[in-house]
């Protein structure tokens, strides 16, 4: 006689835990987002929501949206006429793109930090207090101590403290784009942009400024957009993948780069694109 | 690791290529030869008159140039006169015209780069701006003549300066467009993403970016403005008296050259050629500075 | 895979060919292997036997020449998604055959040292025995070859019947063993060749769901199907 056991139905276990950790507040969430350069459409209704205190990577062939995605996030399009978005973007239950918000108060708290190191022409200490003055008035001693702080966090206090005064353009590239952060972060904002942020970078800047998003995401929510997939794995918690203006697909990386959902997503992480 | 069964891949070599082209070849070296020589012998030539202006202007001009010359005011034929009043008269009206058309045309400048872009206004100044970098110096003296001195009815170091600051304005306000726009976009961007209001972004962050640029580009005016003779003819007239006011005429070296050279009178030609010599190391001078600090422009 | 459109970069699509390639020509060996093995017990065909064992090596060879490849595209492609679970099954599914080679080689050796003394032991249960694993094992394989996730769910169900009959076989054998001890020596041999078979099916399972993983991205549960456990394991061989 054979004792038998009940046989499980094959119920299909996922390896991933869906999108980015429920768990988290939202810090962002999109709603139905269009955007328009002129007449051409270049977001097709977005919806997608940024987890507070975690990284969102955004991947995607060039021209695809992610960074036009970016750029509404503090309003940067502002700068250009014939630019536009329509729908809804909350930032703690306000809708930034609305015409009400000041585009200068939300920057101070959306930082964004661009492909290319940008110093401004000045000291390396000028560089971060730039920001800062902006928004507050801080005695020479409080400055002093933004200045400081701003740096260590990006961890080149060491390499320049000796040389604040000196001019920012002499760093290296690599401390170029941690001085940029830094400087973003000097305003105290509460979501970091970052474009493409180490692409003109080597592989030992690039791995510095991968492993200082590790540390700022415990204060800061951060969406990265990146041409490197692997950039993409190795920081971001959850990864959304745009095509053509659409969002084709947001889930957790685990889940993107191992069993996306959507055949457009897994031929372009593959490198199958047609 | 290694696994013997993987095929090797093909050599480059495998590849077939044409045999080298003899012929094809020395077509080659001869054309390059060619237009080497051809380069060599233009830079040349042009050195050689560069070199026999400075030789002329430093053997003819050397021999009046002492600081008797440098602190005596011009004088009759023959009374052993100096240069001063035209040198201080250069000065002057130099300096004030650059004072004047720098800040006008730097302000137009920024117009043009951050805010006209490419609007009718704007490619209506940049047109209207151009046409007057290249216009002859001579229809500004005349327009400033029909301006500031007909009126009046007497010539004035104020006309001088005012032609000379129309000279200005046009080089300032190109060459500010132009370094203004190699300001990266991304850096304006940076600026703008930390909440800066676009006036901040411009002074703080462009102008200071592009100020190596900017400087030589006044420099460059002045070396400009400083030999024109033309447009004062009309306007300072030429003093050789001493004077320092600008309500009336006023000497300056351009113009005395213009009226020494001709002069019978071998002292006074004695002191055009000094007076040549040193407007030319003067302009040469600031030329110099200037490609120094286009040398030290950051690239980015 | 019909509907995927080719890599961009063609030596990697033909990397991963050449891998596959591999794979179908181990799985086509192994599963001779396990049928000349069978074979070699059910008909006491030692030429059976012999072949079964001499193609041996040539798995083993493959088996290292596969991991090397998956390996060395691991390092150089940094594959992701379908391409990487792909790979990453391979490297596993690569081994679970290298172990059925051997375990139908162990059954092939046994075989030839079963003797004749067992004609009056009954060979029915390792007969159906074998044809199920060796079905399972086919399934299996052209599950691998075809990217097929729903041959791959048949192979994972379809494990339980072995197990029973695995089960049903070692009472058995220890029932004709208690009656006579002269039997013990090829009893011992022939349970030794039904757990070898059980193990061959449990590998076959493995690889279908290695397959339905690299198809759809979803690992089936840890607890499959299972017929009933003989309360004594027996050693592996």
């Amino acid at each position: 006689m054979t004792t038998m056991q009940p046989t499980p139905t094959p119920r299909l276990a996922t390896v991933h835990a869906g999108a980015a950790d429920a768990g988290a507040r939202t810090m962002i969430e999109i709603e139905n987002l269009d955007f328009f350069y002129g007449a051409s459409q270049a977001l097709k209704d977005i919806s997608i929501r940024f987890p507070e205190r975690q990284v969102t990577g955004m991947i995607g062939p060039s021209g695809c949206g992610k960074s036009t995605l970016l750029r509404v996030l503090n309003r940067m399009y502002d700068l250009y006429p014939g630019q536009r978005a329509t729908g809804k973007v909350m930032l703690d239950g306000e809708n930034i793109i609305g015409p009400q918000v000041d585009a200068s108060r939300l920057r101070s708290r959306v930082g964004m930090v661009f492909q290319k190191p940008t110093p401004f022409p000045m000291s390396i200490e000028a560089n971060i207090a730039f920001g800062v003055k902006l928004h507050e008035r801080l005695s020479r001693a409080d400055m002093a101590d933004r200045v400081e702080d701003a740096l260590r966090r990006v961890a080149l206090w060491d390499e320049v403290k000796d040389r604040l005064r000196a001019n920012a353009t002499g760093l290296s590239g690599g401390q170029q784009q941690r001085l940029c952060i830094a400087r973003t972060i000097a305003t105290r904002p509460e979501v970091i942009l970052l474009d493409e942020p180490t692409s003109a970078l080597d592989p030992i800047s690039t791995a510095r400024i991968e492993e200082l998003l590790d540390e700022l995401k415990r204060d800061f929510t951060i969406a990265i957009v990146t041409h490197n997939l692997q950039q993409a794995a190795r920081c971001a918690d959850q990864v959304a993948f745009f095509f053509m203006g659409e969002l084709v697909e947001v889930d957790s990386a685990g889940a993107i780069f191992t069993a996306p959902k959507q055949k457009r997503t897994q031929d372009y992480i593959t490198g199958r694109f047609g | 690791m290694a696994s013997q069964a993987v095929p090797a891949a093909q050599p480059f070599g495998a590849l077939s290529r044409a045999a080298p082209d003899i012929g094809l070849e020395r077509r080659r070296r001869i054309g390059n030869l060619v237009a080497t020589v051809l380069a060599g012998v233009a830079t040349l030539i042009v050195l050689a008159a560069l070199a026999s202006i400075l030789w002329t202007l430093l053997s003819l001009g050397i021999g009046g140039l002492s600081l008797h010359t440098l602190a005596t005011v011009t004088g009759p034929a023959g009374s052993n006169g100096g240069l001063l009043n035209p040198i201080i008269g250069s000065l002057i009206q130099v300096g004030l015209a650059t004072l004047i058309g720098t800040p006008i045309g730097m302000m137009a400048g920024i117009y043009l780069a951050e805010f006209g872009g490419a609007s009718p206004l704007a490619n209506a100044v940049r047109f209207v701006s151009d046409m007057l970098l290249s216009a002859p110096s001579i229809l500004v003296g005349l327009f400033v003549y029909l301006l500031l001195v007909a009126p009046f009815h007497h010539f004035s170091g104020f006309a001088g300066v005012a032609a000379l600051a129309i000279l200005v304005i046009p080089i300032v306000v190109r060459t500010t467009e132009d370094m203004l726009r190699l300001v990266p976009v991304a850096m304006r961007e940076a600026a703008a993403a930390l909440g800066a209001p676009r006036w901040r972004v411009v002074v703080q962050v462009c102008l200071r970016a592009a100020r190596k640029g900017l400087l030589t580009g006044v420099l460059l005016a002045i070396a400009r403005i400083a030999g024109e003779t033309a447009p004062l003819l009309f306007t300072s007239l030429g003093n050789l008296n001493w004077s320092l006011s600008l309500n009336e005429s006023m000497a300056s070296l351009p113009v005395t050259i213009y009226q020494y050279a001709g002069s019978p009178s071998d002292d006074w030609v004695q002191l055009a050629w000094t007076a040549a010599l040193l407007i030319t190391a003067g302009v040469l001078f600031i030329n110099i500075v200037a490609r120094i600090g286009l040398r030290g422009q950051d690239r980015s | 895979m019909s509907d995927t459109p080719r890599h961009i970069v063609s030596s990697y699509e033909q990397e991963l060919n050449q891998l596959r390639a591999l794979m179908a020509r181990m799985g086509g060996l192994v599963e001779n292997q396990t049928a000349l093995a069978i074979q070699a017990i059910l008909e006491r065909n030692t030429e059976s036997a012999q072949a079964a064992m001499e193609q041996d090596p040539e798995v083993d060879a493959l088996e290292r020449e596969v991991e090397a490849r998956a390996i060395k595209l691991l390092a150089l492609r940094a594959p992701l998604a379908q391409d990487l679970r792909e790979i990453v099954s391979a490297l596993k599914v690569t081994s679970d055959l290298e172990r059925i080679g051997d375990y139908a080689t162990n059954v092939a050796k046994r075989s030839m040292r079963l003797g004749p003394t067992t004609s009056d032991i009954s060979l029915g249960g390792l007969r159906s025995m074998g044809r199920l694993v060796q079905e399972s094992l086919r399934l299996a394989i052209d599950a691998l070859g075809q990217n097929d996730k729903e041959k791959a769910l048949d192979v994972w169900r379809s494990d339980k019947a072995v197990d029973e009959i695995y089960t049903a076989m070692f009472r058995e054998l220890v029932t004709y063993m208690m009656e006579d001890p002269r039997n013990i020596g090829a009893c011992t041999h022939l349970l030794f060749i039904a757990k070898n078979l059980e193990r061959i099916g449990d590998h076959a399972t493995n690889i279908a769901e290695r397959v339905h993983y690299s198809v759809t991205g979803e690992m089936l549960p840890a607890s499959r199907p299972r017929g009933g456990q003989p309360n004594v394991e027996a050693p592996v061989p």
